[in-house]
């Protein structure tokens, strides 16, 4: 901001008497400062607001100060000299160091999230089936593509169908309706017929078997294998051979059957135990086998080993000596319980669980139409004639739909979900398709401006070679667009998390007790439940609790903002 | 499909020229490199229009059947434009608008119930920039295969097409690497073994060599004359002494979109008809 601001101190070069240059010189640097201050202003309010709320949700003080002084010399001295370290070190130490210290922290986070969903939403078998259903359609898309490769709107049909089949088979048809002329209300003829279920889809016809297998033998065949043949691809790449991927996929097997095997023993559940070795430990394992077999950065190896080891030394030491450690109101009694009417108690889980599940709602929804519009607006719709003026005209007034006050789309969605579909009051569906609603302009602008960045020359390469419009768009352009569109998307997220008023007006729960256990249940997102915590009389919620809330709130955005971040840098480094 | 010089009754102005030995308009018959040569694309009083801007005038010109045929001219004078709507790439550019007929074996292409996907399968292009598309080598070339579902021995086309291309030597043992890793004259050839791989009839050729060092200036050289044999090229230049050395047929573009001569390359070259031509030619002026 401030360099942009240089510009008006430079003299006119017209400026002959020194006095005009000396006035415009004076009136460049005085804007500048004000620039700058403005800046270090707004800067300087949010850290102390965000200071100020991290400071009543974890209390630091309430601890004794031994515990922070055990803590800052086992955990935080050490930790920030080996840091410093690798950070001023030639090579990829830095990155290795944080890398290795954050993929298993983002692991863990995607991996509670998983089980999360295993233990409100769906259960494993019911995954399984899933799994195995889309499997098959993937299989019947596959053969059809083998069979008749030139029958593309039939594919279309079949990409449509046999998903649906495969998921939920022929359903049973029954109809009971007596038509009438609107007007009068005359009865015309009733129509009345039912047929009986012809075919189970696979879910069904897999959880109706006498046996099922473990739950978490089902886990290792649905999520670690594949996600671990996906990383294989990786090693395999990188090393340039084809054994990584085999190699990869026995070690990720191997360490979650013994895991799965170990694990009660502790404590911990089998199934839950696969989830997150497959999504901590797979990523580490690759991460680390490329850093130990180039042998590039290994001292950055150290940061993950001093950061435990000084948090395992600290605890050690902390409980022979006797210090209080802090009592914060964010610990993990807050994220795993419902709220409750003693501040001591409350919780956001529930809230946690709902936002996650509207987020899915949203992502599920708003972003295949998005990119749909996007395309058809950059690719198909006309530039000229009268369709071409009514193209621009709502493409104009996409960018206005993207400043409606969100108020206005909970009370369309109130109108249209609730009211007009009946899908419930407050319920997990309405909540993601009205905020989807919401960000959807700004999916098909981001989607806009990332297919419009796709060079004309690579879309002509493709078109030379003989490729129809679709083929192009599949293989050339949406390629090309997919990081830009999802940047975009991701940051959109971030704000539909955050919304609240919409959630207000289509009737999302002031609080609740147990979280969604479907799409079709009544729910509370977080920023809806920390807003009923602002309103409770006991002065624990108000300062306390909802500071909890509102720093698991931005956590969870600022992880959002991180990946897209990631995302573009990807793609920067790559084109 | 027509073999004589039919399309020239309807020669308005400048003259297409195919018989440089004779020079009066109305002569059929055919002589020098191009004599025998059946007609593959001929332009009948071509006009290509950018909004009001006219970029083409009137052309006619016959091209034949497994000869080269450069395109000469000044920059700006029409020879890309020309180049694309015999592929009807124009299609693509919202202001452009074609009048007169391109027939392609005597069908025209502009016609209601051509379509122009399956027109560019029998007539590949290679761009006047090279344009890889951000995937492997190996995905490069595929690529026409696969969306033309010629996928049957796939990875033997791949190997031909980069060996007819001069490039295999070069990336034989990184065929996973993005083709935008390569050099601006590799790319250029990757682009030329992508247009190839997939057998088309016609091969269009903007400035192939512009960017590339005098090594593999003459190995495109090389391969363009190797690749009349089977295919009728089409390939624009800058170059004079390219087209004298590569061309079977040449014809001039003057400033303005207009075909001032067209013939047979030797013909064009030691003794043209238009003091215009020779100044171009000779380098006087352009
Ligand atoms: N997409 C376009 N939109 C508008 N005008 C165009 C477009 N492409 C080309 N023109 C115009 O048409 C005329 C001919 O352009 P063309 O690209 O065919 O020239 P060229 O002979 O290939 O030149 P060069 O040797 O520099 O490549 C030029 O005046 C140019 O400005
Ligand atoms: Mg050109």
């Amino acid at each position: 901001m401030a360099g942009g601001t240089a510009e008006p101190a430079e003299p006119p070069e017209s400026a002959g008497m020194t006095g005009t240059e000396e006035v415009s010189r004076l009136r460049g640097t005085l804007f500048e400062a004000v620039t700058l201050g403005a800046t270090v202003f707004g800067l300087l309010m949010v850290g102390v607001l965000l200071l100020y709320v991290v400071n009543d949700a974890v209390r630091p003080l309430s601890a004794d100060p031994g515990w922070h002084l055990v803590f800052f010399l086992t955990l935080v001295v050490p930790s920030l000299s080996v840091a410093a370290y690798c950070y001023t070190r030639e090579g990829p130490a830095g990155e290795v160091a944080y890398a290795t210290f954050g993929l298993p922290v983002v692991g863990l986070l995607v991996g509670a999230g998983i089980v999360v969903v295993f233990l409100e939403v769906v259960s494993v078998a019911d995954w399984f089936g899933l799994a195995l259903a889309l499997v098959a359609a993937a299989g019947a898309i596959e053969l059809h593509r083998r069979l008749r490769p030139y029958a593309a709107l039939e594919r279309l049909a079949v990409l449509i169908v046999a998903p649906l089949v495969a998921i939920f088979g022929v359903p049973a048809l029954s109809v009971d309706r007596t038509l009438a002329t609107p007007l009068t209300g005359t009865e015309l003829f009733t129509l009345s017929f039912s047929t009986p279920k012809l075919l189970p889809g696979v879910p069904e016809l897999f959880t109706s078997l006498p046996v099922l297998p473990l739950d978490w033998l089902l886990l290792v065949v649905s999520l670690t294998l594949p996600v671990a043949f996906a990383f294989g691809r990786i090693v395999s790449r990188r090393r340039e051979d084809d054994r990584g991927r085999l190699e990869t996929v026995a070690a990720a097997g191997a360490v979650a059957l013994v895991g799965a095997l170990v694990a009660p023993t502790v404590g911990i559940d089998a199934a839950h135990w696969v989830v997150l070795a497959t999504t901590t430990l797979l990523p580490l394992g690759v991460y680390l086998e490329g850093v130990v077999r180039e042998r590039a950065g290994l001292a950055g190896l150290w940061f993950p080993v001093v950061v435990v080891a000084g948090t395992l030394v600290g605890a050690l030491v902390v409980e022979t000596v006797g210090f209080a450690g802090p009592d914060p109101w964010l610990d993990w009694g807050f994220l795993t319980s419902a709220t409750s009417r003693s501040p001591a108690d409350a919780g956001i889980y529930p809230a946690l669980v709902g936002s996650i599940l509207m987020l899915v709602v949203i992502v599920v929804s708003a972003f295949p139409v998005g990119v749909g519009a996007a395309i058809y607006l950059e690719e198909y719709a006309p530039n000229s004639g009268p369709l071409g003026t009514f193209v621009t005209l709502v493409e104009i007034n996409i960018g206005n739909l993207a400043g409606v006050p969100s108020v206005v789309y909970g009370l369309l969605g109130l109108a249209i979900f609730v009211r007009t579909f009946d899908l419930g009051n407050g319920t997990v569906i309405v909540g993601g398709f009205t905020v989807g609603l919401l960000i959807l302009p700004i999916v098909i602008i981001s989607a806009q401006e990332a297919i419009r960045a796709v060079p004309d020359s690579l879309r002509q390469a493709s078109y030379g070679m003989g490729a129809t419009q679709w083929q192009t768009i599949r293989n050339v352009v949406l390629p090309r667009a997919l990081p830009g569109t999802l940047t975009g998307t991701i940051l959109a997220l971030g704000r539909a998390i955050g919304e609240t008023a919409p959630l207000l007006m289509i009737g999302a729960a002031a609080s609740v007790r147990t979280p969604p256990n479907g799409f079709f249940s009544r729910f509370s997102a977080m920023p809806r439940q920390i807003y009923s915590w602002s309103s409770e009389i006991q002065p624990e919620f108000r300062y306390g609790v909802l500071a909890a809330g509102v720093v698991t709130l931005l956590v969870v955005l600022l992880m959002m903002n991180g990946t897209a971040i990631l995302i573009r840098n990807k793609y920067q480094r790559e084109s | 499909m027509s073999s004589d010089g039919a399309g020239q009754g309807a020669v308005t102005g400048m003259a297409d020229r195919s018989e440089p030995e004779s020079r009066t308009d109305d002569d059929p018959e055919r002589s020098g490199a191009t004599d025998g040569a059946e007609t593959v694309i001929e332009s009948r009083d071509l006009d290509v229009f950018y909004g009001d801007e006219q970029a083409l005038r009137g052309i006619d010109l016959t091209i034949p059947e497994h000869r080269v045929t450069a395109l000469i001219g000044p920059s700006g004078c029409g020879k890309s434009t020309f180049l694309r709507s015999i592929n009807r790439m124009n299609d693509l550019i919202d202001v452009a608008r074609v009048e007169g007929d391109l027939l392609f074996r005597g069908k025209n292409v502009y016609d209601e119930d051509v379509d122009p996907v399956a027109l560019r399968r029998k007539i590949g292009m290679v761009f006047q920039k090279p344009n890889p598309f951000p995937k492997s080598i190996r995905d490069n070339v595929a690529y026409g295969l696969e969306v033309q579902g010629k996928t049957d021995d796939i990875d033997e086309r791949i190997h031909t097409a980069l060996e007819r291309a001069a490039l295999i030597d070069e990336v034989e043992d990184r065929l996973d690497e993005s083709g935008l890793d390569l050099s601006g004259g590799q790319q250029q050839r990757l682009c030329i073994a992508r247009a190839i791989a997939t057998d088309p009839e016609v091969l269009l050729m903007d400035e192939p060599a512009s960017a590339l060092d005098p090594v593999a200036t003459s190995k495109v050289e090389d391969l363009v004359e190797e690749l009349a044999q089977e295919y009728t090229v089409v390939i624009v230049t800058h170059n004079m002494q390219q087209a004298a050395r590569i061309s079977d047929k040449t014809a001039v573009f003057l400033t303005g979109g207009e075909l001032v001569e067209a013939g047979d390359t030797n013909e064009i070259f030691e003794n043209p008809e238009h003091d215009r031509v020779e100044d171009y030619i000779t380098g006087k002026f352009g």
